[in-house]
């Protein structure tokens, strides 16, 4: 009884003061203690949790221990099902990234490995099929490494042989197999690009960067363009559905009625990649009622404004 | 400051090209520092080759490490890393996440459908370097960071750190602390 007393309950009782945990987001801790803080004007009960990568201290307020997602190192055996997870082949990116945002902020936040797994492995396959915006990338960063610090811990190896083990799942090497079963080598292009191609369309990505692509991957174009579209693509809501909805001449349509927007883009296109070489004539054309469409609207902006104004 | 040792025979140009990759690619000082040997214990009899771990950790050299200074070893021995939840897979090399020593090997360079030496080197070289930022592996095939088998990484023989990468590693740079 006495023991009980001095031992602190932490969460639902399966926590104990020194167990290595994963604190969700923030990676591998080991429980230090249970303290009273005054915050505020208030007594808080806060479990004090220190960070193995760089030592820092976590506080977490005890009642929340279990609503953050804190939860023990996984064990063997949950590893060796993340491998089969990680060499099981690529299911089909989620392409709307909305959608996309969403599920995997839920699933980092929730803090549970699959969870983490689901949020590589998604991003992984999305990467094979275009460059990831600058927050994708960060999100891939951040499953990459909870992930490589949880194997790590839970197997007893270095982060290094962890991260390269975790990368012989998913860019498997000449030869490499996965109980018994031989996996597929690592491709340098998009493992099925055909497929994705059309259901980008119908979701509302810009088509130039599609055409881009393959260029890309061809000659090791300027990394800066790249970035600025993507962040430009990052900040670019898919309201343009409508515009998608038009069957057969959708792409040139839709170029057309992103010709305002995304004119900067359109010359490296057309100059990158040889397909679409032949293009520029129609696009032109395609491009001038937009831009007389356009026209009249802002010029009746501008001479509205000034009226307002001498008024 | 980045010092190189070397633990094979290398000649000078390869080691002053890798030098000047790696400048370029931290923007930070790179310099031989000496040669040294492969730990004895170090060498897996079952396997035929040195334990990449072994080859870092157990490692005692002299040289004089100032801060945020890194130690690269370069050898031409082939290398193999414990085994994984994957078994053995291909090893150029091994580095202390967020540490300060890591080795890299120019074993199988040269070979059909890969870098030449000196190119494969550097590029290992800053692949390593790069794990001592504390950076990941990377699916950019242009990115240093990009995994050593995989066929991209042997595509691309230009030493160049993706944006996210580059910013990743200015930004710890910059937080060491000197």
């Amino acid at each position: 009884m006495a023991q009980k007393s001095q031992e602190p309950v932490i969460g639902d009782g399966s926590l104990h003061v020194g167990d290595r945990v994963v604190y969700p987001n923030q990676g591998i801790c080991r429980i230090t203690g249970v303290t009273v803080k005054h915050i505020a004007g208030q007594n808080w009960e806060v479990v004090t949790l220190r960070r193995e990568e760089d030592g820092a201290t976590v506080m977490v307020p005890k009642a929340k221990v279990m609503g953050i997602g804190l939860r023990k190192v996984a064990d063997v055996g949950a590893i060796d099902k993340v491998f089969d997870e990680l060499a099981s082949p690529n299911s089909d990116p989620q392409l709307d990234w909305k959608i996309r945002h969403r599920e995997n902020a839920e699933l980092m936040t929730g803090g549970g490995l699959f969870g983490t797994v689901e949020v590589l492995k998604g991003l992984h396959a999305l990467s094979r099929v275009r460059p990831l915006p600058p927050k994708e990338r960060e999100l891939y960063d951040s499953a990459r490494h909870l992930l490589v610090g949880e194997i790590a811990a839970a197997m007893g190896i270095p982060l290094h042989v962890a991260e390269d083990n975790l990368d012989y799942a998913l860019w498997p090497p000449e030869g490499m197999k996965r109980k018994g079963r031989a996996l597929p080598p690592a491709t340098l292009g998009p493992p099925a690009p055909s497929i994705r191609v059309a259901g980008d369309d119908d979701l509302g990505f810009a088509d130039e960067e599609l055409a881009e692509e393959p260029a890309a991957a061809a000659a090791p174009a300027p990394k800066d363009d790249e970035e600025e579209e993507e962040e430009e693509e990052a900040g670019t809501p898919p309201p343009r559905a409508p515009a998608h909805a038009a069957p057969a001449p959708a792409p040139k349509k839709a170029a057309a009625s992103h010709a305002h927007a995304h004119a900067k883009e359109h010359k490296p296109a057309a100059s990158h990649s040889k397909k679409a070489a032949p293009k520029p004539a129609p696009s032109k054309k395609a491009k001038k009622p937009a831009a007389k469409k356009a026209a009249p609207k802002k010029a009746a902006v501008k001479k509205a404004a000034p009226k307002g104004k001498k008024k | 400051m980045i010092r190189i040792v070397t633990l094979s025979e290398f000649p000078p140009d390869v080691i002053d090209f890798v030098s000047r990759r790696l400048h370029a690619a931290y923007g930070m000082g790179c310099e031989l520092e000496g040669e040294g040997e492969i730990p004895k214990g170090a060498f897996d009899d079952e396997q035929g080759a040195n334990d990449a771990v072994k080859v870092v950790e157990e490692n005692d050299d002299d040289v004089a490490l100032y801060a945020d200074d890194k130690i690269l070893y370069l050898t031409s021995e082939p290398l193999v890393a414990p085994l994984g939840p994957m078994g053995h897979g291909p090893v150029d090399g091994y580095a202390q996440y967020g540490g300060g020593k890591a080795v890299a090997t120019s074993h199988g360079l040269s070979e059909k459908g890969s870098l030449p030496l000196e190119a494969g080197l550097a590029k290992r070289a800053a692949h390593f370097i790069g794990h001592l930022w504390d950076l990941h592996h990377c699916f950019d095939p242009r990115c240093a960071m990009h995994p050593g088998w995989s066929p991209g990484f042997a595509q691309y023989p230009e030493v160049a750190l993706c944006l996210f990468d580059r910013e990743k590693s200015e930004r710890k740079i910059k937080l060491g602390s000197t």
